[in-house]
């Protein structure tokens, strides 16, 4: 009985049950994909970490080197399993060239090194551990993915010619939030390339239980060993490597809450107009002893049907495009050893979406409890309750248009039933808001404040020579006479060590200099002013658990100075831990120097860049829109794309559920129009009634919308935006397309889907509903 | 007298091929300013269709329909909204009402199409309608707060609210009692007596009996007339009898 019921139903309603199974099919494909994607990211992970043997624990260092006394520490460390120390021969972008392509413009630091005996390894794309042979150049794997070079392509290397064989995977430095990239080459060609770059040192351990890394990181920290460099973890290395593809794994998932959410306003309108309908007969049922639990299993049966076959067509299509997403995840880090796991996994998230629907028709299904029986068979339709609207009457309205005034009324007088298109609209809202919104922000000039870079246009970095002091006198003795140079400050990062709460040391890099002059934002207090401040980077500030107002001890030169934290600020550069100061200190090393510039007039910045860049060989001058472009850039444009596809998505949603919904009412209504109609309002009064009611409901879902979007969609963002190390986030929002642009093209979605879904207004006959 | 609807061989047919059927069988009807009309039939007669055919709120197959010299195949669904809206009033045997509205608002809904400005004056004819069908108390309850007769009534103010010509009833009694319907035949009878024609629809004969003349209907066709003198207010029983020998002899 079931079937021919369900049968029945359907055909009926082919248009409502096709667009719910679509819903479901892509809520049903989206929860299956992501969950492929975790288990298969999560396995390429592991294999990749697990077949180049990444190091537990690594120091980067650049200057004096004492190995014997790190061996010493190694040996009596009773934890350390292996130890290495690698070289990393730092090279200038612009003496590479690969194929035809310099890296001058490129903004990783881009070093060579050759295959380590013990651990490290770095893979070729089948992952095996690489044999270079003399004149073989392998390439980081993200120079194929941006097509700088090919196998076979001629590369030279400071005058060195070599031929690129293929490509690595560098389970270390593969990521491109990673700021180094490792290429290889091999021993003897090493050996004669070695003169013509800097020295930088890879301090790497494999240790015998992973868990006690903690402990492992203070005894070196308190060791005083090699620390000019950052210090790179096991987990660390794990997380950089699942960031990006983590990313568009969570925005998958956001994208399939919003999906199902829509699958449900699809059922909930449906079932409601249905239940509508079938009232009398859901009466008749209750009053000749069919239990409440028997009527539902009708409804239920069909829900179960549509969710089931949505399920199955969603399963099969996350098998056309799990390759598409995979590939990245192939790419950088190979093949998953468990993605036989996968589909398990899958079928999983698939069945959870099912028993959602499930759950969430039955939910709306309990009103059948509320249906009297008497009544449903007297009135043969629900008494909807009108209260709050009839004090808006006719009679007294002379404000509106009299059709106007009849959609806005029927909006008020039932207000359950608009309350389901509303949310739509207000999802729409927000989804096409949400990110244009992240978009400009991210995109604008002063977002780089609250990422740690200030308001200038040219950057130089000076790093790891012998006489970086005399460098940088030399670069500023240029600036002081060069009178394009409006202002510039140098900030000079050195390393010092900080107390924890539990009396270890743990190194710290700050930053010396005038902070005022290029100011940056600040998420917490402000910047260091005296010589006792000290302000810190979210992340640094999370890591020693203190806050604006509390005291670290440091050390410098031996004695211990505690400083106040003055403010706490997001960073994205230098791995995210960084902090500033203003005390003068001639002690420590020099770990680099940066240098920023702005200029009087701001079009010579590329004038300038490459004037500097030519003078200072030694220096790295850049341009900051070009630093953040290459930073951020790949970012910011996939914000754009996302932005740009959410607007067409949150159309498309709005246009569809528009047009199902107004064919909804326009069937329920159709005794109305028919007596309306007879009473000589003509088709285009009834459209334009429809018009208003739609409107009057698009216009409150904006204004919701837009509303969550400032609030929520902000937190949301800041959420996103927090993964790269900044705290405290605003929206800086275009008002022409947030309030406007966006606005008009939901309207203007809305009308032609009003127009289009009560077109059939006009098809009804009068004497058909009318006559007895 | 002038000729306020005249119908000319109108066919009207429902469904296709072997199953089509004519429910207007070439039917020519004419009604005179101020005229009191019945027209009875059996049900299935075609009798309502007649009705919905000569207010142009229905189309025909074929046969001419003139409505206050204005042919009415030659208009557009706009003028004939309009025709219906500001020339014709309708009261149908269910209270066509909507639900989200008063009283009052269904009443003067039809006349505040695009008339908004004149919204006081409308209200304020309206109110006097409904003290004169006795309903002024109800103004602001809905509609599922009153009887049917109650219901009626404020139907027959929203079709006298644009002075029409011709005030169309579709069974406008059925669903009443015989107290009620008697009352709401009183209404009818002043209406006319006041110069708008009214055309009812009904199977009744104490109903008919009311009006100045009764087409009778069957299968598509008129099969007979008979007219009566204006009615006294006390000879009805007399006038019954005469309409059901009518009727009888009609087959009907």
């Amino acid at each position: 009985m079931y079937f021919r019921i369900i049968r029945n139903d359907i055909s009926k309603s082919k248009l409502i049950t096709l667009t719910t199974m679509i819903f479901v099919a892509a809520a049903a494909m989206l929860v299956s994909l992501a969950v492929i994607l975790v288990v298969n990211l999560s396995g390429a992970i592991d294999t990749l970490m697990t077949r180049a043997e990444t190091p537990h624990f690594m120091q980067m260092h650049s200057g004096e080197m004492d190995t014997d006394r790190l061996t010493e520490f190694a040996e009596q460390n009773s934890n350390v399993d292996e130890f290495q120390v690698l070289e990393f021969l730092n090279m200038d972008g612009a003496r590479i060239i690969l194929g035809d392509n310099s890296l001058a413009d490129n903004v990783q630091d881009n070093g060579f090194s050759f295959q380590s005996e013990k651990f490290d390894y770095l893979l070729d794309l089948d992952g095996n551990i690489i044999n270079v042979s003399d004149g073989e150049l392998y390439v980081p794997i993200n120079y194929m993915r941006d097509n700088t070079t090919k196998v076979g392509d001629k590369a030279v290397i400071s005058g060195k010619e070599f031929t690129v064989a293929g490509f690595l995977r560098d389970s270390q430095m593969n990521s491109t939030l990673s700021s180094s990239k490792r290429f290889l080459v091999s021993r003897n060609d090493y050996a004669e390339i070695k003169n013509l770059g800097s020295m930088e040192y890879l301090i790497e351990f494999r240790l015998k239980d992973l868990s006690a890394l903690g402990a492992f990181e203070t005894a070196y920290a308190s060791a005083g060993l090699e620390a000019n460099g950052p210090t790179i973890t096991y987990p660390l290395f794990k997380t950089i490597n699942a960031i990006s593809d983590g990313m568009m794994i969570g925005v998958i998932l956001l994208v399939s809450v919003l999906v199902v959410a829509i699958a449900f306003m699809c059922i909930r309108f449906t079932l409601l107009a249905k239940i509508e309908d079938d009232y009398r007969e859901i009466g008749v049922m209750k009053a000749i002893g069919l239990r409440v639990s028997d009527i539902k299993k009708i409804y239920l049966a069909k829900y179960a049907a549509i969710a089931a076959a949505g399920c199955i067509l969603g399963f099969a299509l996350s098998f056309v495009f799990k390759g598409m997403l995979l590939e990245n995840i192939r790419l950088y880090m190979g093949e998953s050893d468990n993605s036989s796991f996968a589909v398990a996994f899958g079928i999983i998230g698939i069945l959870l979406v099912f028993l959602a629907i499930i759950a969430y028709v039955s939910g709306v299904l309990r009103r059948f409890r509320k249906i009297s029986a008497a009544e449903a068979i007297r009135f043969g339709t629900s008494q909807e309750k009108t209260a709050g609207a009839n004090r808006f009457s006719l009679s007294g309205n002379r404000l509106f248009g009299t059709n106007i005034f009849l959609g806005i009324k029927d909006v008020l007088a039932r207000k359950r039933l608009y309350a389901t298109m509303l949310a739509v609209l207000v999802i729409s809202a927000f989804i096409m808001i949400v990110p244009q919104n992240l978009y400009n922000t991210i995109s604008s000039k002063s977002f780089i404040n609250y990422m740690g870079i200030g308001n200038y246009d040219m950057r130089i970095d000076i790093q790891q020579t012998d006489n970086i002091s005399e460098q940088a006198a030399e670069i500023l003795k240029t600036m002081k006479s060069d009178s394009a140079i409006s202002q510039y400050a140098v900030l000079t990062t050195k390393t010092f060590k900080a107390k924890t709460a539990d009396g270890s040391e743990e190194n710290i890099k700050i930053e010396l200099g005038d902070h005022s002059i290029f100011p940056i934002e600040y998420s917490q207090g402000r910047a260091p002013a005296a010589e006792d401040e000290i302000a810190l980077s979210a992340l640094n500030a999370d890591e020693l658990s203190k806050k604006v107002g509390e005291v670290i001890p440091l050390v410098i030169q031996g004695k211990e100075k505690n400083l106040t934290v003055s403010g706490i600020y997001s960073d994205i550069t230098n791995g995210g831990k960084t902090a500033k100061a203003v005390f003068t200190d001639n002690s420590a090393n020099i770990m680099w120097f940066v240098i920023c510039a702005e200029l009087s007039d701001p079009s010579l910045v590329d004038e300038k860049t490459s004037e500097y860049g030519d003078r200072f060989v030694f220096a790295k001058v850049s341009d900051i829109d070009k630093f953040v472009a290459q930073t951020f850039g790949s970012t910011i444009s996939s914000v754009k794309k996302a932005s740009n596809a959410a607007i067409a998505v949150a159309l498309m949603i709005t246009v569809l559920v528009t047009l199902l919904f107004m064919k909804m009412l326009v069937a329920k209504d159709r005794y109305s129009i028919a007596v309306m109609k007879a009473f000589g309002f003509t088709n285009s009064d009834i459209t334009a009634q429809y018009v208003s009611r739609s409107v009057f409901v698009l216009i409150v879902g904006i204004v919701l919308g837009t509303l969550l979007a400032n609030t929520l969609g902000e937190m949301l963002a800041g959420a996103v935006i927090s993964t790269f190390g900044a705290s405290t986030f605003h929206f800086a929002v275009n008002p022409l397309s947030a309030y406007l642009l966006s606005p008009l093209m939901m309207i203007g979605s809305v009308l032609i889907a009003t127009m289009i879904g009560t077109s059939g207004a006009g098809q009804i006959k009068i004497p058909e509903h009318i006559k007895e | 007298m002038k000729k306020i609807i005249i119908g000319d061989h109108i066919v009207k047919s429902f469904g296709e091929g072997d199953e089509k059927r004519n429910v207007l069988d070439g039917v020519s009807v004419e009604i005179n300013e101020g005229e009191f009309v019945a027209v009875m039939g059996p049900s299935g007669s075609g009798k309502s269709t007649l009705m919905f055919a000569l207010s142009g709120t229905d189309d025909v197959n074929s046969g001419k329909i003139v409505f206050d010299s204005k042919d009415l195949s030659a208009l557009g669904e706009n003028e004939l909204a309009d025709i219906r809206r500001t020339k014709m009033g309708f009261v149908f045997q269910q209270p066509t009402m909507l639900k989200n509205l008063n009283i009052l608002d269904n009443i003067i809904l039809p006349s505040m199409r695009g008339n908004r400005k004149n919204a006081a004056k409308i209200t304020e004819k309206a109110r006097a309608l409904m003290k004169r069908t006795g309903i002024a108390e109800l103004e602001k309850r809905n509609i599922t707060q009153v009887s049917g007769g109650q219901l009626q009534r404020a139907g027959i103010c929203r079709a006298l609210m644009s002075n029409p010509k011709v005030i169309f009833g579709d069974e406008p009694t059925g669903a009443l009692n015989s107290k009620s319907a008697q009352e709401i035949m009183d209404i009818f009878s002043e209406i006319n007596a006041e110069g708008t024609a009214v055309m009812l629809v009904t199977h009744d004969a104490k109903i008919a009996a009311r009006t100045e003349r009764i087409m009778f209907m069957r299968d598509g066709k008129i099969v007979g007339e008979m007219r009566l003198q204006k009615f006294s207010g006390t000879d009805i029983d007399d006038r019954m009898e005469i309409v059901t020998a009518k009727m009888r002899e009609k087959g009907i």
